[in-house]
C-alpha cells in the first residue's frame, strides 16, 4: 500500500490527476480511446470475418492491418501505465483492474495463435475455414468484448468518474 | 440565432426531405428506374442525417423557451413525444436507405425488398411525423388547431414517452454503465470498418480489392446504429448535459459531416475501380483521409463532453 501511495504521489501523477489542462488526463483517457477502437476494431473485422461476414473478401492479406492492431495495443499500454499509476491505490486495489488484464492477456495470447493457425495458413482462402479458425475468431471477439467492459465497469465499481 | 431559430430552420428537412423521396421513389417504382431509386434513397438517408440535428435543436430550443409563459408547456412536450416516435422511424428509414445504397453496389441494381420497405416505412413515418409537425406548429400558431378543441388540450397527464424513458434510465442504476459499454464497442465496430477501408485506399494492404473490403460495410452500420441508440438513451435521460454543450454540438456536426463522407464512397465509382494491387485515385485518397478525420472527430468531441463541456 505504501508503494502504491508513493505512485499516487508522484508529481507526475498528481499533474495527470488533478491539473485542468486539457493536455493532462482528458487526453490521456482519449489516446487511451482511440487505441481501443483501433485494436479492438481490427481485431473485430478479422474476426467477424472469419465468422462468415463478408465472405468474399480474401482473408490472408488482412494480417497488413495487425501492425496497426499492434499500435493501437502499445498506445493503449503506455496510456493504460500512466492511468493506473495517477491513481494506484484505486485501481490497483481495483479487482476488476485485475479481471481486466486477463482478458486482455488472453486476447493477445488468442491473436498470436489466430494469426499463425489461420492467417497465415497458405490454403486459408482457398478451403473452408476449419472449426477450430471459427472458435479461435469466436473466443477473440468474446475476450475483447470482456477486456472493454471489465475496463469501462471499472469505473464505477471503485474507481474515478471519468465519464 | 438562437436553439429554437435552429430548430424552425432543421425541422423542415424531415418533412420536405421524405415527402421529396416519396414523390422521387413513387415515380421511379412506376417507371421502373433504378437510377431515380437509387436518387431516392440518397434523399432519405440525408433525411435521415440531418433529423438527428432537427431532434436534437429541439430539445435545446424547448430549454430556452422553458420560463415563456406565453407558450403552452404541455403543447411542447406533446411536440416532444410526436417528434420522438417519429425520429426513431426516420432513423429506421435511413437505415434502411443506407442498406440498400450498399446493396445497390453489391449487385449493381435496387434490390425490390429494400425499395419495398423504404417506401412502406417512409409513407408510416411520414404520416408520424406530418402529427409532430402539427403539433409543433400549435405551440406558436393556436390558430392550426381546429375550432372545435378551442383551448389547447389539457396533456399534463398524457403519458410521454422522453419522459419515461428518462425515468426508466435514472431509475435503473445498470442502465447508464451498461449503454456506455455498448456505445464503445459500437465505436470499435465503426472504426473497423472506417480504418481498414480507408487506410486500404491510402495504401495499407494492397492486396485487397475496395469493393471486396467495402462487404464489411453493414458491420459500420451496426455499430453507428447501436450508438446512436445508446447516444439517444444518454441524450433523452440527461438532455441538460448536452444541449447547451458546444463539444457536443461540434459532435453532432462532425457526424453529419461524416455521414456526408460516406455517401462519396457509396455513389461514385473512383473508390470502387481500385483492383487487387492498385493504388487509388488522388481525390479517393483525400475523401479517405477526410472520412478518418471526421469519425476520429467525432469521437474526439463525443470523449471531450465532460471535460470542455458538463457532461458526465
Amino acid at each position: 500500500m505504501d508503494f502504491l501511495l508513493r505512485l499516487e504521489q508522484l508529481g507526475f501523477s498528481e499533474w495527470i490527476r488533478e491539473s485542468s489542462s486539457i493536455f493532462a488526463f482528458p487526453t490521456v483517457l482519449l489516446l487511451h480511446t482511440i487505441g481501443m477502437g483501433v485494436a479492438v476494431g481490427i481485431s473485430a473485422g478479422i474476426d467477424l470475418r472469419i465468422l462468415g461476414i463478408a465472405a468474399a473478401l480474401p482473408l490472408a492479406p488482412m494480417e497488413k492491418f495487425i501492425p496497426l492492431l499492434w499500435i493501437g495495443f502499445w498506445v493503449n499500454a503506455a496510456t493504460g501505465v500512466v492511468l493506473v499509476i495517477a491513481d494506484a491505490t484505486r485501481t490497483l486495489t481495483n479487482p476488476d483492474f485485475y479481471v481486466k488484464m486477463v482478458f486482455i492477456a488472453l486476447a493477445l495470447i488468442n491473436l498470436r495463435l489466430l494469426r499463425n493457425r489461420v492467417l497465415r495458413d497458405p490454403a486459408i482462402d482457398k478451403a473452408p475455414l476449419s472449426a477450430q479458425a471459427k472458435l479461435l475468431a469466436a473466443t477473440s471477439l468474446f475476450f475483447w468484448l470482456a477486456a472493454i467492459t471489465a475496463g469501462r465497469l471499472m469505473v464505477y465499481v471503485g474507481g474515478r468518474d471519468i465519464g | 440565432m438562437n436553439p429554437a431559430h435552429l430548430h424552425l430552420v432543421l425541422n423542415h428537412f424531415p418533412t420536405i426531405g421524405f415527402a421529396v423521396g416519396l414523390g422521387l421513389l413513387a415515380v421511379a417504382i412506376a417507371l421502373k428506374k433504378d437510377e431515380l431509386k437509387r436518387a431516392s434513397l440518397v434523399v432519405f438517408f440525408l433525411a435521415a442525417l440531418i433529423t438527428i440535428a432537427t431532434y436534437l435543436t429541439g430539445n435545446a430550443a424547448q430549454a430556452s423557451l422553458g420560463n415563456r409563459t406565453d407558450l403552452s408547456q404541455a403543447a411542447i412536450r406533446t411536440h416532444e413525444g410526436a417528434a420522438l416516435w417519429g425520429f426513431v422511424l426516420i432513423e429506421i428509414t435511413g437505415f434502411m436507405a443506407w442498406l440498400g445504397l450498399w446493396y445497390f453496389r453489391i449487385v449493381r441494381r435496387a434490390a425490390n425488398w429494400n425499395v419495398a420497405a423504404v417506401f412502406v416505412l417512409g409513407i408510416v413515418t411520414f404520416s408520424v411525423m406530418t402529427r409532430a409537425s402539427n403539433l409543433g406548429g400549435e405551440i406558436r400558431h393556436p390558430e392550426i388547431q381546429s375550432e372545435q378543441e378551442g383551448a389547447p388540450p389539457d396533456v399534463s397527464n398524457v403519458p410521454d414517452i422522453a419522459r419515461s424513458i428518462g425515468l426508466f434510465v435514472r431509475g435503473h442504476s445498470w442502465v447508464w454503465p451498461a449503454c456506455k459499454t455498448l456505445h464503445l464497442i459500437g465505436l470499435s465496430l465503426l472504426l473497423t470498418v472506417v480504418l481498414m477501408v480507408d487506410l486500404r485506399l491510402l495504401g495499407m494492404a494492397k492486396k485487397l480489392s475496395f469493393a471486396a473490403l467495402y462487404q464489411l460495410l453493414p458491420l459500420g452500420i451496426l455499430g453507428f446504429g447501436m450508438n446512436l441508440v445508446t447516444g439517444m438513451v444518454f441524450f433523452i435521460a440527461s438532455p441538460e448535459q448536452y444541449v447547451k454543450n458546444a463539444s457536443f454540438h461540434w459532435k453532432i456536426a462532425f457526424v453529419i459531416l461524416a455521414g456526408i463522407n460516406a455517401l462519396y464512397f457509396m455513389l461514385m465509382e473512383e473508390p470502387w475501380a481500385v483492383g487487387p494491387g492498385d493504388d487509388a485515385p488522388g481525390f479517393a485518397k483525400l475523401a479517405a483521409v477526410s472520412a478518418i478525420f471526421l469519425w476520429v472527430g467525432v469521437l474526439f468531441f463525443g470523449h471531450m463532453l465532460p471535460f470542455l463541456g458538463n457532461a458526465f
